[in-house]
């Protein structure tokens, strides 16, 4: 299949700070998936596809086009940023009418897109309210329908479902994989790998500015799952859970923190870990104030992945 | 000019309009523009107070024109426009990047100039309709017993011709300013009351290197002022059509050199 968006050696540095380093990839038709912890270099890869930064090294062509003052491009490329800002005097309509009139469309044209964008995202009730006093998920559901609105053929989402609740999360990502099924390129970015695993299996991972591993997401799930994960519990009688622990073999170790009335425990298998959990809170009748997994996110298993 | 460039200009041109409609609502009802549609509302207060104390102690000590043309050269000139430019000149630019709403204009299917023209328009249209209500509203209520006069009409035009030619150009200059400095109103405070104050005092042709000199040539009053104006005031004038030559060159010079900054500059939104 032919590339849709191709990157040659793109670097890109703040002052001394490293943005992106020497990232070379193309991407083609369907959905891939962006995934990296925060300040990973995500954001600056997508500014960088989409023109509004210029790399220090390297170039972007989005099909076979340069894209920097490629104005032109836009007309196929939807882009939704990760920022939560808006023309928040506007009403969700005025700004939806507004940036659709940039793409010199007829009255109707206008209003017929607006219409079903607002639609699609769910937002049609809302629409004469100003911006200012949408929730945050309605304002990130407007960021997405400004994307999608004019029907591009390319979309860029930075952390699209950032601030949505489970139902509306679970919509776009509908929407998102509904528009693969069209034959659109889609890149989406996330820190959050079910989001990611949810739309697509075609993922990038970068972290520290740095392309760290392409592929399939199940190359990537099986390097987590042998991540040791670390699990804190806090509870009525920690240390005679401490006891029932010990006795299988996939707990490495446990450290009791008698202050707090909680446990952290370390397996080398979630799954199995979490399948135990319930029956011996109930077998013992232990009282569970909370169960939460303090490194079960993308930063420690980067971490862990390079080594560190 | 070849077929291409026609086509270039044309859509250009229709950019500009689709951003001038977006934007010209936009910051009709913005917060700013409220506390600013009270400022220009000002000298209609002031001349209703006037005009009102004249009919109550029944002695006219000035002429309706004579108060109407000081409140040109002390309010309008020298500080009303100047403010309007400036606040509004440079956030066509900074407001983008202060609300990080950039993106949302720069990945759409128009040039990076037509985004500042289009804004600018916008922007110099609404100042100019605030100045222009304010200043016709002041000078009726200050002539009200002479409205007959149609020579005063003549005056009227001729000073409102001159205040938004002000505007036009102050606005370019600070939109130009507003795409590359981060403090660009600092910058214009000290532009506004320091050199466009100063230099006219200087001797010579020093003067004409402020925008003020060559409105002050156009002003009809402005060789034959008394009163206090004289303090604002000094002139050695240049030919009007000269002036008026100069101001549009001006204005085209800065709005051009505002979109190529623009168009080249990197705007890094902080997250």
């Amino acid at each position: 299949m032919k590339p849709v968006i191709e990157v040659q050696n793109l670097s890109r540095w703040y002052g001394n700070v490293l943005g992106l380093s020497d990232v070379t990839l193309q991407i083609e038709p369907g959905i891939t998936g962006l995934l990296g912890p925060n300040g990973a270099g995500k954001s600056t890869f997508l500014r960088l596809i989409t023109g509004q930064l210029k790399p220090n090294i390297g170039s972007v062509w989005i099909s076979g086009q340069k894209v920097r003052n490629n104005y032109a491009m836009f007309q196929d490329l939807g882009v939704c940023p990760e920022q939560d800002s808006f023309y928040d005097e506007l009403s969700g309509w005025q700004f939806l009418t507004g940036l659709l009139r940039l793409y010199h469309l007829s009255e109707s044209e206008i209003l017929a897109k607006a219409r079903k964008a607002l639609d699609i995202v769910e937002l049609t009730p809302d629409k004469d309210r100003v911006i200012r006093s949408y929730s945050r998920g309605m304002r990130q559901r407007l960021k997405v329908a400004q994307a999608i609105a004019h029907e591009p053929e390319i979309l860029i989402l930075d952390e699209p479902l950032n601030g949505l609740d489970p139902l509306s999360r679970r919509k776009i990502i509908r929407l998102i994989k509904s528009y693969k099924e069209e034959g659109k390129t889609i890149v989406v970015s996330s820190h959050v790998l079910p989001e990611i695993e949810a739309m697509t299996k075609r993922i990038i991972l970068i972290h520290q500015g740095k392309i760290f591993a392409q592929g399939d997401i199940h190359y990537i799930r099986d390097l987590i799952e042998s991540h040791p994960h670390i699990i804190s519990i806090k509870c009525s009688r920690p240390r005679e859970l401490v006891s029932k622990f010990i006795q299988h073999d996939f707990v490495l170790k446990v450290n009791f923190i008698p202050d707090d009335d909680s446990l952290l425990v370390e397996t080398n298998n979630r799954d199995k870990f979490f399948g135990l959990l319930p029956s011996l809170f109930v077998e013992n009748n232990i009282e569970v104030f909370e169960v939460t997994s303090p490194d079960d996110n993308l930063q420690a298993v980067f971490d862990y992945l390079i080594g560190q | 000019m070849t077929q291409s460039n026609v086509g270039k200009l044309k859509h250009l041109w229709n950019s500009v309009w689709d951003v001038f409609h977006f934007f010209f609502p936009l910051v009709r009802r913005a917060r700013k523009s409220k506390v600013f549609y009270f400022i220009s509302f000002l000298p209609v207060i002031l001349a209703g107070i006037f005009k009102f104390s004249q009919i109550f102690t029944g002695h006219p000590r000035f002429e309706g024109i004579y108060i109407f043309s000081n409140m040109i050269m002390g309010f309008y000139l020298q500080f009303l426009i100047l403010i309007l430019a400036l606040f509004y000149g440079t956030s066509v630019c900074s407001e983008e990047l202060e609300g990080k709403t950039l993106t949302y204009l720069t990945t759409r299917p128009v040039p990076k100039s037509a985004i500042i023209l289009g804004k600018y328009a916008a922007y110099t249209t609404l100042i100019a309709l605030m100045v222009v209500f304010g200043l016709v509203f002041a000078f009726l209520i200050l002539n009200v017993d002479d409205l007959l006069n149609f020579s005063l009409y003549k005056i009227l035009f001729r000073n409102m011709a001159v205040l938004v030619l002000g505007l036009i150009c102050y606005t370019a200059f600070f939109t130009m300013i507003g795409t590359f400095l981060k403090r660009s109103i600092m910058f214009g405070l000290i532009f506004s009351f320091g050199w466009e104050n100063v230099i006219q005092y200087f001797p010579g042709s020093t003067q004409r290197f402020a925008i003020a000199h060559y409105l002050k040539s156009l002003l009809p009053t402005a060789q034959a002022h008394e009163g206090f104006a004289f303090l604002l005031f000094r002139l050695e004038p240049t030919p009007p059509a000269l002036a008026v030559l100069i101001l549009f060159l001006i204005t085209a010079g800065f709005l051009i050199l505002a979109c190529v900054i623009f168009s080249w500059q990197e705007y890094i939104l902080q997250d």
